[in-house]
């Protein structure tokens, strides 16, 4: 479910963390309800940048433009996994922003709750403690609460990082339905592969390197105009791979 | 001791609620230097001619102002500050009431509480805080939980996070200075940490944490009064007292279990 008028579209944007030289400028994309976009670069290249923009946590310039407030689906590890909350608790903060402090959650979004959990494969696990879940299983109880949430844009930190096959297959399954479903996802991801099987490719290095179809965009001087010495090419040309360098 | 008992129970409410999410948020160092911090102020505040919550909190407040600023550009860690600003304030307090105000032994009163200098300002402000930390709970729980739990996630459900920050520590601040009169400034966290760092080894839930720490919190506060009366002790320290006994044997009996969870996460 691909095409038609844009649902998301993003022009000229910068965005900043504070005064004096913007940490991510230049982006402008669109995208079609129902379109996946990997959004690839180095680490600091953006990526984050990109989605608390969209978010509106940080002062933009340029004009973004999209249908209600997107879902976040962040990285796992930031999650403080010793909190005394369940993989149902977990999922019922996507009911957060539609509930007044003084209203307790409504039934219904109990039970649209309970209904991501089983989604993701997890309708068995939604009285276990999330920080007692694997990984994988955490990431799709985040997963389940950009659900709950019911936003047309959604925007995955790495969604695949660190994640069991299993929890990645229901992933991928989960991310094709929401396609169907005509929402768009942006997906930071550092698996370039991975990349080639979505709709759109963004690559940021500081500011927009390329935006397109994977298979015309991603090409050996887009890659070393993305990663710089971090891309290794392989073979003949056809497949490179991010060595990412991670300050401990 | 009727009086302390009153004042007891409706601190035990504020400090329960408050205390179980100071734990949860990893705030117990700095609640304990808030603490330590109202000394100064409380030495200053008969000379002064200041209330002493006045100047209690006036104190507090400048301790997380100073904080702010030192911790502003990363170049020094928030604890490694607030310890450095703890200990200045002991020193600061310990300086002023030895050589400048000469307070004797009231200082002992100041930095451990009293059973008998309870008044009726000091009830009234037990109960205000008791109300408002109910109140808050009831309004900023998802607030509070959500930030807490997943911070950089939490504007993205509609969370104001930073408010509700803000309002949490303004409360600590409160009940800070209402917790003062009973245990003192070095010991506010055998009310406002002890009894919620104890309710969260043996609960499993944020519904079942509260609860219990405001039960531990009247319980161990009032068999430290008991205690305080019988062995004429300073009621701080013999909450202090009963309140590690409860953590300890809390430790203990929850030992196992920690050993099964912990084995699940590995």
């Amino acid at each position: 479910m691909t095409g038609g008028p844009p649902a998301l579209q993003v022009n000229g944007l910068s965005a900043s963390y504070g005064p004096g030289r913007p940490a991510l400028r230049g982006v402008t994309f669109s995208a079609a309800a129902g379109q996946a976009v990997a959004v690839l670069g180095p680490n600091g290249g953006g990526k984050t940048t990109l989605f608390r923009a969209l978010l509106g946590e940080l002062p933009v310039a340029g004009s973004v433009r999209y249908g209600g407030a997107p879902a976040y689906v962040p990285q796992t590890e930031r999650s403080r996994l010793d909190f005394p909350v369940s993989a149902l608790d977990v999922a019922l903060m996507g009911a957060y922003a539609r509930t007044p402090w003084y209203r307790r959650i409504a039934a219904s979004d109990r039970a649209l709750a309970r209904r991501a959990l089983l989604r993701v494969g997890l309708g068995e696990r939604a009285a276990e403690r999330f920080g007692a879940l694997s990984g994988g299983q955490r990431q799709r109880v985040l997963v389940a609460r950009a659900l709950v949430q019911d936003a047309r844009l959604l925007l995955l930190d790495e969604p695949f990082a660190g994640v069991d096959r299993a929890s990645e297959d229901a992933i991928m399954g989960i991310l094709d339905e929401l396609r169907a479903e005509g929402r768009v996802l942006l997906i930071a991801t550092h698996d370039i592969e991975q990349a080639r099987d979505w709709d759109r490719v963004l690559c940021l290095r500081g500011e927009q390197i390329a935006y397109g179809p994977p298979a015309p965009t991603l090409t050996t001087e887009v890659l070393e105009a993305t990663y710089g010495d971090e891309i290794v090419v392989l073979g003949d040309g056809e497949r490179a791979v991010a060595v990412q360098h991670h300050a401990h | 001791m009727q009086r302390a008992v009153v004042a007891i129970l409706l601190l035990a409410v504020a400090a329960g609620l408050l205390g179980a999410w100071i734990v949860l948020r990893r705030l117990a160092f700095f609640a304990h230097a808030v603490g330590t911090a109202t000394f100064p102020g409380l030495v200053v505040a008969g000379p002064w001619g200041l209330t002493p919550p006045l100047a209690a909190l006036g104190a507090g407040l400048g301790f997380a102002a100073l904080l702010a600023r030192l911790t502003r550009r990363g170049a020094t860690s928030s604890d490694a500050a607030t310890g450095l600003l703890l200990t200045g304030a002991l020193a600061l307090g310990a300086v002023l009431a030895s050589d400048v105000y000469r307070s004797g032994a009231g200082v002992d009163r100041l930095l451990f509480g009293t059973l008998l200098g309870l008044g009726d300002g000091d009830l009234w402000l037990a109960g205000a805080v008791a109300l408002a930390a109910v109140a808050a709970t009831a309004a900023l729980a998802r607030t509070w939980l959500a930030t807490g739990f997943d911070p950089a996630g939490a504007p993205a459900l509609g969370i104001h996070a930073q408010r509700g920050d803000w309002l949490l520590l303004a409360l600590l601040a409160a009940t800070v200075v209402a917790v003062l009169p009973a245990v003192g400034a070095l010991l506010v966290s055998t009310l406002l940490v002890v009894p919620a760092a104890t309710a969260r080894l043996v609960t499993g839930s944020l519904g079942a944490l509260l609860p219990t720490a405001v039960a531990l919190a009247a319980a161990e506060g009032f068999a430290g009064l008991l205690l305080a009366y019988h062995l004429d002790l300073p009621p701080g320290p013999a909450i202090a007292i009963v309140g590690g006994a409860g953590f300890a044997l809390a430790a203990l009996a929850s030992a196992p279990r920690q050993r099964r969870a912990a084995g699940v996460a590995a």
